[in-house]
């Protein structure tokens, strides 16, 4: 059984949060985000959950990740400059393998930028902004109705990979109310159990993630962002060690990859191609309902990291890519690694999405 | 059993250099911990980075040693997140007054349930001993070459201000004081605050005319002014000699706490 | 009880040496593994939890324990008291 409401895109992930459960919301007022921190304000306390209002941006990460330790399903949302300012703790999150969901309605930028205008362009710094090599996994939600569905399941793939999971949103998307059906239900994937008496940090089975030792279970874990060993002691002076453990890190994201990916794929014979994710996938939507045409394919991507490379060899005749993106290009340049054929770039910056006309003017132009 | 027992033998002998303080310190914090009579599972030592924060990874309970000054943070995390916990943090002068100062006067306004041991060494000690916000106007350190120039922070006073519940100060030198503190800190629902001025042999003594470690343990201990005697001085007029610092239980109050245990 | 000092752990401050009440660390020239003088003990019988821990059941004075700051000081339990005779000579 479903219901029908007509919310907004925060709202939608800040009730997506609760139906998974989270129990945990730490955050730092910012346009566009703020919506969800003032509905899980209102919410979370009469569900027994825990509203932290810090003092900033990087104590709201920090925040999460110690609730996250201590057990809890843990959030935070924010938007371009907060996001970089937690830029240091998402590699922490992702050095001590903790699993929790960021938020990031994302606006324009650089800097202060339009914080009431809608953009993709923090696409590269979701998968590198902190420093070191680590792996993440970012979502993107296209409808309110994703909106609700991609934070259930950023919370399942966070608890099942041990990562730091992004819900990569705009503010488009953020502050558009459309319909949206809520089901009764939605699946909750757990974190994998710890097995006492192993070393805390051991990773035996082939998925390279070792089980959870919750702080509270007697389990004496040492947690640290110090390069560690197996039992969480600090060793960070030893090269194979740390290499070691940034290839686990790395790995076991990136060998989930065709696991977890979540695409569509539209007239896999085209020739010309669109691939969208976010925002930009509703004009794509438009531009195919109005030309009706099988010799125009359309990817529609939700999870773009770890990026799903395998879809596009789906498209066996594509002569052309066409990335309508809200920044200038930041996925088409991942994508233009992983193909032979010409992949063109349809940047747009300054808040307003793609108009139809626009695309139908790329697709018509000659390469 | 003993504080012994709170340590993981195979880490030790910890890292810090012969004669630093933090060793000191982290015994009369475990000595307090064993005398509430706390489960090691329900413990949590909470630490950022430093010195002082290396602290957390050689005790045996759930510790998290976290990013530079954000220690309060994740411990405000933890402890919302499980009330049921017990989180003790330890810090140092840099990690909790220069990086973390936000975090750190928020932690006391909101005054949530921690108990914060700072151990305070006037520098920072990791990085090779560069001036800090409490180094003492006119000390050398290697970023301040001709003197320290600014003025350093109270952080005692500090926390009182931002509304901690409860603040004490005392040193390395002070052992059963301390630990009375600690345990204080431990018994008193909200924020707690210990202050512990630590000798740094290495990276401040060495510049600052304390040949061995015993002179600058020393000079702690004939530079600290107990808080009666400091009450007892102002009231009949005396000066107070500059270079002192007051010691012993500088507030204790009862402001609503935040994360206590229902 | 007995005092005992962990050779290993031992950094060589001395600081025990300016604790104790009964002046029982001296500052020693035997040097441990890694080169550091370890303190040595002066007649330790006189320390005051070596001698009456067991009969109060607490842990008294203590405070080279929590000044070390390496960790290198406790107590260990002595072999129980074997009675020997003494040749007395008159």
């Amino acid at each position: 059984m479903t219901r029908p409401e007509f919310w907004q895109g925060n709202t939608a992930c800040a009730e997506g949060a609760l139906a998974a459960g989270c129990s945990f919301f730490g955050g730092y007022p910012i346009t566009p985000s703020t919506e969800i921190a003032e509905h899980l304000a209102a919410k979370l306390p009469k569900k027994g959950g825990v509203f932290m209002q810090m003092e900033d941006e990087i104590a709201s990460m920090a925040s999460i990740i110690g609730a996250s330790w201590a057990g809890a399903r843990a959030m935070t949302a924010t938007s371009g400059p907060g996001f970089s300012l937690m830029m240091e703790n998402i590699g922490f999150a992702a050095m001590t393998e903790t699993p929790c969901v960021v938020v990031n309605v994302q606006r324009g930028g650089p800097s202060t930028g339009q914080p009431t205008m809608s953009a993709q362009g923090d696409m590269m710094q979701v998968r590198f902004g902190s420093h070191g090599d680590y792996a993440v996994i970012a979502l993107c939600p296209a409808t309110v109705q994703e909106m609700y569905e991609l934070t259930v399941k950023c919370f399942n793939l966070a608890d099942k990979y041990r990562v730091p999971v992004f819900l990569m949103a705009d503010e488009t998307i953020g502050h558009m109310r459309e319909k949206i059906l809520i089901p009764d239900t939605v699946e909750r994937v757990g974190r994998k159990p710890f097995v006492p008496g192993n070393p805390p940090f051991r990773a035996a089975d082939p998925d390279l993630i070792p089980g959870f030792p919750q702080f509270g279970t007697g389990h004496h874990v040492h947690v640290t962002g110090l390069t560690h060993d197996e039992r969480g002691y600090p060793a960070a002076t030893s090269p194979q060690l740390h290499m070691d453990l940034v290839k686990r890190l790395v790995d076991k994201i990136e060998n989930a990859r065709d696991e977890m990916a979540d695409y569509d794929v539209i007239n896999p014979d085209a020739e010309q191609v669109f691939i969208a994710y976010g925002a930009p996938v509703r004009t794509v939507q438009q531009v195919m309902h109005d030309r009706k045409d099988p010799n125009i394919g359309f990817l529609r991507i939700r999870v773009v990291w770890p990026f799903p490379e395998k879809a596009l060899a789906k498209f066996k005749n594509a002569k052309r890519f066409l990335i309508p993106e809200m920044n200038l290009g930041q996925i088409a340049r991942e994508i233009e690694r992983h193909v032979k054929v010409p992949v063109r770039s349809i940047p747009k910056l300054g808040g307003e999405l793609h108009t139809p006309a626009e695309l139908v003017r790329a697709l018509e132009a000659q390469p | 059993m003993s504080f012994e027992d709170w340590y993981r033998q195979d880490r030790l002998p910890h890292i810090f250099c012969a004669g630093c303080g933090n060793g000191t310190v982290i015994n009369c914090t475990l000595a307090a911990v064993e005398q509430m009579g706390w489960k090691q599972e329900e413990t949590i030592f909470v630490s950022g980075i430093g010195c002082s924060s290396r602290a957390s990874g050689y005790i045996l309970a759930d510790s998290l040693h976290t990013t530079h000054g954000r220690a309060l943070a994740f411990a405000t995390g933890v402890k919302m997140a499980n009330k049921g916990l017990h989180v003790v943090v330890f810090t140092g002068d840099g990690d909790l007054a220069a990086i973390g100062g936000n975090h750190f006067i928020h932690a006391c306004r909101r005054n949530i349930d921690l108990t914060v041991v700072c151990m305070n060494n006037q520098i920072y000690g990791m990085t090779g001993g560069q001036g800090s916000p409490t180094t003492p106007l006119g000390c050398l350190s290697s970023t301040t070459p001709y003197g320290c120039a600014e003025p350093p922070f109270d952080l005692c006073e500090l926390a009182a201000a931002a509304g901690a519940n409860y603040v004490s100060r005392w040193t390395s030198y002070h052992v059963k004081e301390l630990e009375k503190a600690v345990k204080a800190g431990l018994e008193t629902p909200g924020f707690s605050f210990i202050e512990a001025l630590v000798q740094c042999p290495t990276a401040f003594g060495r510049r600052n005319k304390f040949k061995q470690v015993a002179d600058h343990v020393e000079h702690l201990r004939s530079h600290s002014l107990l808080k009666a005697k400091r009450d007892r001085m102002i009231e009949n007029g005396e000066q107070i000699p500059a270079g002192m610092f007051v010691v012993g239980e500088l507030t204790r109050r009862n402001r609503p706490a935040m994360g206590v245990k229902p | 009880m007995k005092l005992a000092i962990d050779e290993n752990r031992c950094k060589g401050c001395n600081l025990c040496t300016k604790v104790c009440p009964y002046k029982i660390f001296k500052e020693g020239k035997k040097l441990n593994r890694k080169g550091v003088p370890i303190p040595e003990l002066d007649r330790p019988e006189r320390c005051a939890n070596c001698r009456l821990r067991n009969l109060y059941g607490r842990q008294l004075c203590g405070v080279c324990q929590l000044t070390c700051p390496d960790q290198a000081i406790h107590w260990i339990d002595e072999e129980p008291y074997e009675p020997h005779k003494v040749a007395i000579e008159y």
